[in-house]
């Protein structure tokens, strides 16, 4: 074959692939389809601990890329700078932390189950999953229970929720595997578990339990139980989460309620927030391991009240005040903050019907 | 190491979540009656009131999600909300049919 040939041939492909990129970027463009968003928040908070001063921005993104009618890709990290001086009021210094909170791939089966793979969430209580993104949490203190059951876990989940036959309640589930990974800042365990619960729309009131086992080290096992209720007649929110676990992790409670004063026309982008909690170490043999010992919490009771104003939906001035209550350390904690909500389109949003 | 009693900081966070949520209990109406609205256009059988059941099907099942985790969002441009209501419908586990009222609501 000559080269003008080869050529002409090539170049023909070439249009040929370009016409149907071209068509194809076009359909795209002008068909409903959902497309790539990116969001997360910003925050700034300044914590005042005993003298102890420290101003932490932070930024997390959200990726969430969807493909076809039952595909959707999320990818989340998040970073937080936080400087301030030591206890005491003494030199100032300065620590960053970053993380791929989770990386999933989620695919909608049918009405009853959506599949995960990947990095995501342990699926246990409320706060890690739901609560937990400083533009959602209704004080920046996280309850004392949450280092027991957060985490991330490396492997497959299946959930779903749907109606519970003819009755007016929605049951969900999830239930999950994880793989033991080391890597230092994906670092997941060995673990399964999982959660349900049952929603009844008419009253917002949802209860759960949860439950994990660990299935490396100490093989120890968690419980948990949850309620939401929101009742329609006023603006207020309560939650409460329940955690005991065997080994020497401990176990706690806390009880918040979120009273958004939306009747009141001067005050109603405010929100006063009220939260209290116990936290009972695990009795150990005082001869344990040093590992052990250190890992026992004290006793602990704590009680936080804040004050939100909601600017918009997704911008808010948070400050809050706790004060803890332990043997030998009853310290207070002031919170003020600045929390940010964003969402981008990232490709054509189209208009509404 | 054990604290026994309750600290008079966290019995007045306990109160302040009890004495709202028993406002809440006195308040809250012992029997739901359906709004007129809907039970109209549910026996109507034109087009345009079917239009309004599923747009007020819509607002109830937002009403009864949206604001459960968050502050209520606001409506975002229909291709952005596609990929929303998808995410929200993985990670808070609506159901099916709520998930195809909201978004048929939100993008209105
Ligand atoms: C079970 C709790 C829960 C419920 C119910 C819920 N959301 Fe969310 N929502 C979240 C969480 C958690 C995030 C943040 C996700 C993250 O950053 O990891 C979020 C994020 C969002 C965002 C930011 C963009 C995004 O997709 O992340 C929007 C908008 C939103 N939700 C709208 C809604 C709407 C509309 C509904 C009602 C269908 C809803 N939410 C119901 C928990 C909930």
């Amino acid at each position: 074959m000559d080269n003008t040939l080869k050529f002409a041939r090539t170049k023909a492909t070439g249009v040929l692939l370009l016409g149907l990129l071209l068509s194809s970027a076009v359909m795209y463009c002008q068909s409903e389809a959902p497309i790539p968003v990116m969001t997360g928040s910003v925050g700034y908070f300044t914590k005042v601990t005993e003298g102890q001063v420290q101003n932490i921005p932070s930024i997390d993104s959200l990726l969430l890329v969807p493909i076809g009618d039952k595909w959707l890709i999320e990818a989340k990290s998040d970073f937080s700078h936080t400087w301030g001086n030591q206890q005491g009021g003494g030199e100032y210094g300065s620590s960053s932390s970053y993380g791929l909170a989770y990386a999933q791939v989620d695919y909608i089966a049918n009405r009853y189950m959506t599949v995960v793979a990947g990095r995501f969430i342990q699926p246990f209580g409320i706060y890690t999953e739901r609560l937990a993104p400083n533009w959602i949490r209704s004080l920046q203190a996280t309850p004392l229970t949450v280092p027991i059951t957060s985490g991330s876990a490396l492997g497959g989940m299946l959930r779903g929720g749907f109606p519970l036959g003819t009755t007016k309640i929605n049951f969900d589930y999830a239930v999950y595997f994880s793989a033991n990974n080391t890597n230092h800042i994906l670092a997941t365990d060995r673990s399964t578990g999982g959660r349900i619960g049952f929603f009844v729309p008419a009253l917002r009131l949802e209860v759960g339990a949860s439950f994990e086992q660990l299935l490396q080290e100490d093989r120890s096992h968690y419980v948990g139980g949850h309620l939401v209720w929101q009742p329609y007649s006023v603006p207020l929110t309560v939650r409460a989460e329940v955690v005991r676990s065997s080994g020497f992790y401990g176990n706690g409670y806390w009880i918040e309620g979120a009273y958004r004063l939306s009747q009141v026309p001067q005050l109603r982008r405010l929100e006063l927030v009220g939260r209290a909690q116990q936290f009972f170490a695990a009795r150990v043999s005082p001869t344990a391991s040093s590992d052990v010992l250190d890992s026992v919490g004290k006793d602990t009771n704590q009680a936080d009240f804040g004050i939100n104003y909601y600017l918009r939906s997704d911008l808010r001035i948070a400050t809050s005040y706790g004060r803890h209550f332990s043997l030998n350390d009853n310290s207070n904690q002031w919170v003020v903050g600045l929390t940010y909500r964003f969402v981008m389109p990232l490709g054509p949003k189209g208009s509404p019907r | 190491m054990k604290v026994r009693t309750l600290n008079s900081l966290v019995l007045v966070a306990f109160a302040m979540i009890g004495l709202a949520v028993a406002s809440a209990w006195a308040t809250t109406p012992k029997k739901s009656t359906p709004a007129p609205a809907v039970a109209a256009a549910a026996t109507s059988s034109s087009g345009a009131a079917q239009d309004d059941t599923m747009r007020l099907e819509g607002e109830k099942r937002f009403r009864a999600n949206c604001a459960r985790c968050h502050a209520a969002p606001p409506k975002f441009p229909p291709r952005m909300m596609g990929t929303i209501v998808r995410h929200m419908r993985v990670r808070s586990l609506i159901t099916d049919e709520e998930m195809r009222l909201i978004l048929r609501y939100m993008t209105e």
